[in-house]
């Protein structure tokens, strides 16, 4: 069943030109510039009920404005969305009572009480029946270790302690479409990992649907096996993580250990040498070519050991931002996997 | 399942919270009390001083001293209600919108407004309160009589009429943050308006009164606020001539119109709300 259906959709913003100096602030009472900023210039994208799907993509590539478009908070320029079959940002309470948006950045708990104080808010806010809400409250704050830190106020939790009590507060209506943004931003190796392994255990018992912005690869790769990546506010990949490299790879890694120990001064001519630290060297070689030069330097050189390898996938991601319409070409249809 | 939350619990959820969170910083909370107390009996000393030079404000006004602490006390009683329930909350709203914070409130099944409206209550604000209710008592125990069951029912719905338009031009005011990016005139424009509603209306006459007074009952309908409910306090001050019936129809009518519009620009407000980065 799909529960996401989005269509063409479009955001943009007038921003105003501010100029530094005086004189230019003072010229800007008067008369002001302003620049469109498209920050979502056309979506398409369609998600079933279950799937975990990250959205990946640089800093003001469109992800958390696609979220807020969904979650209802901005209305779009253009476009369609529908969540459940709602239109997100017609803000009906029957919508906002199915999903839930947590943002790593911002805090909706009440900092100088303790966040028990907070549950039991959005308990009547949400009509929470009251033995459902202490069941489930229970539930979330054992899973996540927090059960002994509700009576604290907010303001003495850790980031990461904080960061739970937030996911909590955001699941305690048990939503059925939960849009994470940065959930692990600034945590701890321990914490990120906690987080990891409670979202992953939630996601599959309750088969919800969850949209995850991060920066984190490793949240991404341990959580979802649908990655869409979006650069420049448009859509340039949908598919697999490890797709990504195959798409977007179009290099590998050739590592040899040359038997005589010194590595000959030719080895520039069939890659670029990316590291040397005899007997072994690092070629960078397109991905057509390895064939090729594989064969050429075992037929000129004493070869001990080699292997071929994909570039780092943060490498690849990292390029693919540079140049979002890089080596794939028109990247705009991705595969999707089964 | 109903579709609405019980807003009544919510409130009162609203109201403990805010209350452990006053308490939290006791201090604080103290002395907000203790310095609002003051500043109102310096405006009480204030008005003792002029009334040692005249017996009434404005010759055949009818606003002697006493019912004149009348007046002063409804003027306390409406802005301390306003105040514990709204300016916290509508002088946040303009932070909210300035940092995003919004966002939290929009997704929420439960009318923005009223979230927005309400949320932190401000119990300091109610010494003020308390106040008012003890010079009423004694500005009668001065006066020499006791108002009417009638009276007090009329003079406690206009108080909340007062309140009701007071508070829309509050949160028109802040939502118009939306639009500005950022607005921090609240306490300065609470400031300027409460100025002119807190003075008898027949002090606003000649050249420049009749203006003043006509802007400020039609147009930003602040004069009726204080004025209408003191009025029924008053013995002699009761509604006699056919303009002192209309101003208290006007005055329901003002607090419906200026909710209502209130609430169109809160709504236009949202529609244009745009979140801020991540």
């Amino acid at each position: 069943m799909t529960v996401i259906e989005i269509d063409g959709l479009a955001k943009s913003y007038r921003v105003y030109q501010k100029k530094e100096g005086i004189w230019p602030s003072i010229k800007g009472l008067f008369h002001r510039e302003y620049r469109t900023v498209e920050a979502v210039r056309g979506i398409d994208l369609r998600v079933d009920r279950g799937e975990f799907v990250a959205f990946l993509g640089p800093n003001g590539a469109g992800k958390t404005t696609t979220l807020k478009l969904l979650s209802g908070v901005i209305t779009p320029t253009s476009g369609t969305a529908r969540v459940l079959g709602h239109v997100p940002w017609q803000r009906e309470n029957a919508y906002r009572r199915r999903f839930a948006l947590v943002m790593g950045q911002k805090n909706q708990l009440w900092w100088d009480l303790p966040a028990n104080e907070s549950f039991r808010l959005h308990q009547q806010i949400y009509r929470i029946e009251r033995r459902q809400f202490e069941r489930t409250r229970d539930e979330l704050t054992s899973m996540l270790g927090v059960r002994e830190l509700l009576s604290q106020p907010v303001r003495e939790l850790s980031l990461g302690e904080r960061m739970k009590m937030e996911l909590i507060a955001a699941l305690l209506h048990s939503p059925e479409v939960l849009f994470l943004d940065e959930p692990t931003i600034g945590l701890d190796v321990v914490a990120q990992y906690n987080v990891q392994n409670f979202l992953r255990h939630y996601q599959q018992t309750r088969q919800i649907t969850i949209l995850l912005t991060s920066h984190y690869m490793k949240d991404v790769a341990a959580l979802c096996r649908r990655v869409v990546v979006i650069s420049l506010g448009r859509i340039i990949y949908d598919g697999s993580l490890s797709g990504i490299i195959d798409r977007f790879g179009g290099h590998k890694v050739i590592s040899l250990q040359m038997s005589n120990g010194q590595p000959p001064d030719v080895m520039a001519r069939y890659g670029q040498v990316l590291a040397a630290e005899p007997p072994r060297i690092k070629l960078r070689v397109e991905r057509s070519m390895v064939p090729q030069v594989l064969s050429a330097i075992l037929a000129h050189c004493a070869v001990e050991d080699v292997s071929v390898e994909d570039p780092p996938l943060e490498q690849v991601i990292a390029e693919m931002f540079t140049h979002p319409n890089g080596p794939g070409g028109h990247a705009d249809e991705g595969e999707r996997p089964a | 399942m109903s579709d609405h939350p019980a807003y009544f619990r919510v409130l009162l959820l609203f109201a403990r919270n805010s209350l452990v969170r006053d308490m939290t910083f006791r201090a604080n909370f103290i002395i907000d009390t203790i310095s609002s107390l003051a500043w109102m009996g310096i405006n009480l000393a204030f008005y003792v001083l002029i009334f040692q030079y005249t017996p009434m404000l404005g010759a055949g006004t009818g606003w002697g001293k006493y019912e004149f602490f009348l007046f002063l006390s409804t003027t306390l009683l409406i802005n301390s209600l306003v105040q514990t329930l709204f300016m916290a909350n509508a002088d946040e709203f303009s932070e909210l919108i300035r940092t995003g914070a919004l966002d939290f409130a929009l997704l929420k099944p439960i009318d923005t407004q009223f979230l927005v409206s309400l949320q932190r209550i401000d119990w300091s604000s109610l010494g003020n309160l308390g106040f008012g209710l003890v010079l009423i008592v004694y500005a009668y125990s001065q006066l020499g009589y006791a108002p009417s069951p009638v009276a007090i029912s009329l003079y406690l719905g206009y108080v909340l009429c007062g309140v009701a338009i007071l508070y829309s031009l509050m949160i028109t005011l802040a939502a118009s943050s939306v639009w500005l990016g950022r607005n921090q005139t609240l306490y300065d424009f609470w400031f300027y308006i409460t100025n002119f509603s807190r003075y008898p209306r027949e002090i606003y006459r000649g050249k420049y009164g009749d203006p003043l007074r006509w802007f400020f009952t039609f147009l930003v309908p602040v004069l009726v606020v204080v004025n209408v409910p003191a009025r029924f306090l008053v013995r002699s001050l009761r509604p006699q001539t056919l303009e002192d019936w209309f101003l208290p129809a006007f005055t329901l009518f003002a607090a419906v119109a200026s909710l209502a519009v209130s609430r169109w620009i809160f709504n236009r407000a949202l529609a244009s709300y745009r979140s801020a980065s991540s």
